[in-house]
């Protein structure tokens, strides 16, 4: 059986044209299904590329396939088309819209039909990108109580598997629709950074290896070859915080190891080029994700930092 | 004016939260909130009515006024705080140690500790709201919001995320808290900021801050909830041409208006009222897709 292209859902344009967003469904023999689904934000292309290049293995080996994997390769194709994070327009984050509902505009049409296509997964792999102002390690982001898919998320080629407690927004998310989501992200945001999407593809691919769907031949590396990643828990990752407003000029690159009280960046002054703050680590840690869009207020995020990661 | 909140900024003057606090401080505590989104200008517009009106009255009591919350987003014209892009009303209860926009949130809602709070905004930029106050189904809240007297009164269960919005934070901290609207995101809408404002004023006489009589009776036109209001929506996508205005009364086949083609006009749809009742939303920016609200309609009082 051969790789089907369908069409989730045709977006008309009041200009009279239409937009699709589309699945590419690839189906072997019997066993489990797996989904695949980037995008959902515009400024992901980084997603949106791991998307393509698995679909691009799976298209070679579907006839080996023992299961089901549909790839969803653009969820919002408006927005990525711009390259914005929100669906434009209605100005709306599609990543809060969840479950969304058949009756609404657009963006929540979108959403409904996509939770509605997904029912009887057993696995879910969403692929994002960075947040647009970050550099961040090839990372799984699982639900603290989802053990088996923490499980899962150790094998995906990532250096670090953070099981998430969920926020106060954590309904509206497509990640919270279901308990087995396993979200890959890495990279810089709203770009494509060299490596880290081949070793995303290949952290999905080996997942579905593991769970059986993709056979170990069709793998085009060896699994010996997959990162072991550090396990944590919200009570390890740390956030440091600008202590002043200026331009931040970072000092270490994701998953630099850093001492407690080391440097990782400075805030100067962009007016007269002063420096205004040394910003330190408050423990040894592996730097997760470091800001490199400069302009910091006093607050403003600059590193995601992971205590007790050994790399 | 007090500064109840200050956050230094790269590039420019640091972005303080200013409250005017009127009355002897012996009564009730009202706080009244605007331009928590940049865009949304009516309510800075009210505000500032009501504290004209506020520094020639003796006032029981204290109000605190924050016509602007988002003084950053409202210089330069965005919704939402615009470093990073973030809502402000998506940052409640707010971090003091958190990002810009949690520090914001949590000054802010520790500078309207107050009996009776409430936010104004405005509709989206798509669309012009008739000033309407939204409040839960029952309790507390209702009585202050028909005091308000504002044409609408409209009784909803709680919105999606509101846990992380001021009016749900209000709430969260035992605080009676009441939602009000009215015009259109990037416009001045001069009557209805003067409607607002003297919803505002009949709210602190009622609470005993103003004596009462101070300010007409309002023209309260709806008093309903979700089963009373009738939405249209577009069934395609195309060009939406009003034919009638918020605050109009319609009946049952009335015209509303129709999408047409954006290319050549040909009508696609017409759009007709299902019911009697009062326009309380008209979509205003003509491009529409499939599946947008247009219009909505109340039943009257």
């Amino acid at each position: 059986m051969s790789a089907r292209p369908d069409v989730l859902h045709s977006i008309g344009m009041p200009s009279g044209d239409s937009v699709d967003i589309v699945r590419k469904t690839f189906e072997g023999s019997e066993g489990p299904r797996v989904a695949i689904v980037a995008g959902i934000r515009g400024d992901t292309p980084e997603g949106v590329r791991v998307a393509h290049t698995i679909a691009g293995v799976l298209g070679t080996h579907h006839e080996s396939l023992l299961g089901r994997v549909d790839v969803y390769p653009c969820v919002n194709p408006l927005a990525a088309h711009r390259g914005i994070r929100h669906w434009p327009f209605f100005d709306q984050d599609l990543n809060r819209r969840f479950p969304g509902r058949p009756d609404g505009h657009a963006p929540d049409v979108v959403a409904w039909k996509l939770v509605q296509d997904l029912e009887g997964a057993e696995m879910i792999i969403e692929l994002r990108g960075a947040h647009p102002a970050f550099s961040e390690t090839p990372q799984a982001h699982v639900r603290s109580t989802a053990e088996s898919a923490a499980e899962l998320a150790r094998h995906a080629n990532v250096n670090l598997v953070w099981m998430r407690d969920p926020g106060l927004a954590a309904p509206s998310t497509f990640a919270a629709q279901f308990e087995s989501t396993l979200t890959l992200e890495g990279g810089t945001g709203n770009r494509l950074t060299p490596g880290v999407g081949q070793a995303l593809a290949e952290g999905a691919l080996n997942v579905l290896n593991v769970l059986g769907v993709l056979p170990d031949d069709a793998l085009p590396f060896h699994w010996a070859a997959v990162t072991r990643p550090t396990t944590v828990t919200d009570a390890h990752v740390h956030r440091v915080r600008a202590g002043r407003a200026g331009l931040f000029l970072p000092g270490k690159a994701p998953w630099d190891p850093v001492e407690a009280d080391e440097v990782l960046g400075e805030v100067i002054d962009p007016a007269t080029g002063d420096r205004l703050e040394e910003v330190r680590s408050p423990c040894a840690a592996r730097i997760a994700a470091m800001r490199d869009q400069p302009v910091v207020f006093p607050g403003t995020l600059v590193a995601r930092i992971v205590e007790g990661a050994d790399g | 004016m007090a500064e109840v909140f200050r956050i230094e900024a790269p590039y420019r003057e640091p972005c303080v939260l200013e409250r005017l606090t009127f009355g002897d401080g012996e009564g009730p505590v009202v706080a009244c909130v605007a331009g928590l989104h940049g865009t949304e200008l009516t309510g800075v517009h009210a505000l500032n009515i009501v504290a004209r009106t506020l520094g020639m009255l003796r006032v029981k009591g204290t109000v605190h006024l924050l016509p602007i919350v988002n003084s950053f987003g409202v210089d330069q014209g965005t919704k939402r705080w615009p470093f990073d892009d973030r809502d402000i009303n998506r940052a409640f209860p707010g971090d003091p140690e958190g990002s810009p926009v949690q520090r914001i949130a949590h000054a802010l809602l520790d500078a309207t500790r107050a009996d009776v709070c409430v936010d104004i905004h405005s509709g989206s930029r798509v669309q012009r709201e008739l000033p309407q106050v939204r409040v839960p189904l029952s309790g507390p809240e209702l009585a202050y919001a028909r005091a308000m007297q504002l044409p609408v009164v409209w009784r909803r269960a709680g919105d999606r995320l509101e846990a992380t919005g001021l009016v749900g934070a209000w709430r969260e901290a035992g605080r009676a808290a009441l939602h009000a609207i009215g015009g259109r995101a990037g416009d001045l809408d001069v009557d209805h900021g003067r409607i607002l404002a003297n919803g505002m004023l009949r709210l602190l006489s009622h609470v005993g801050s103003l004596a009462e009589g101070l300010v007409d009776p309002g023209d309260v036109l709806a008093d309903t909830t979700r089963q009373g209001v009738g939405y249209h929506y577009s069934m395609c996508g195309g060009f939406w041409v009003p034919e009638v205005r918020v605050g109009e009364t319609v009946g049952p086949g009335h015209l509303l208006g129709a999408v047409v083609e954006v290319v050549g006009g040909r009508r696609l749809e017409e759009v007709r009222a299902t019911r009697e009742g009062i326009v309380i939303t008209m979509r205003r920016y003509p491009v529409v897709h499939a599946r947008e609200l247009l219009v909505r309609v109340a039943e009257r009082l």
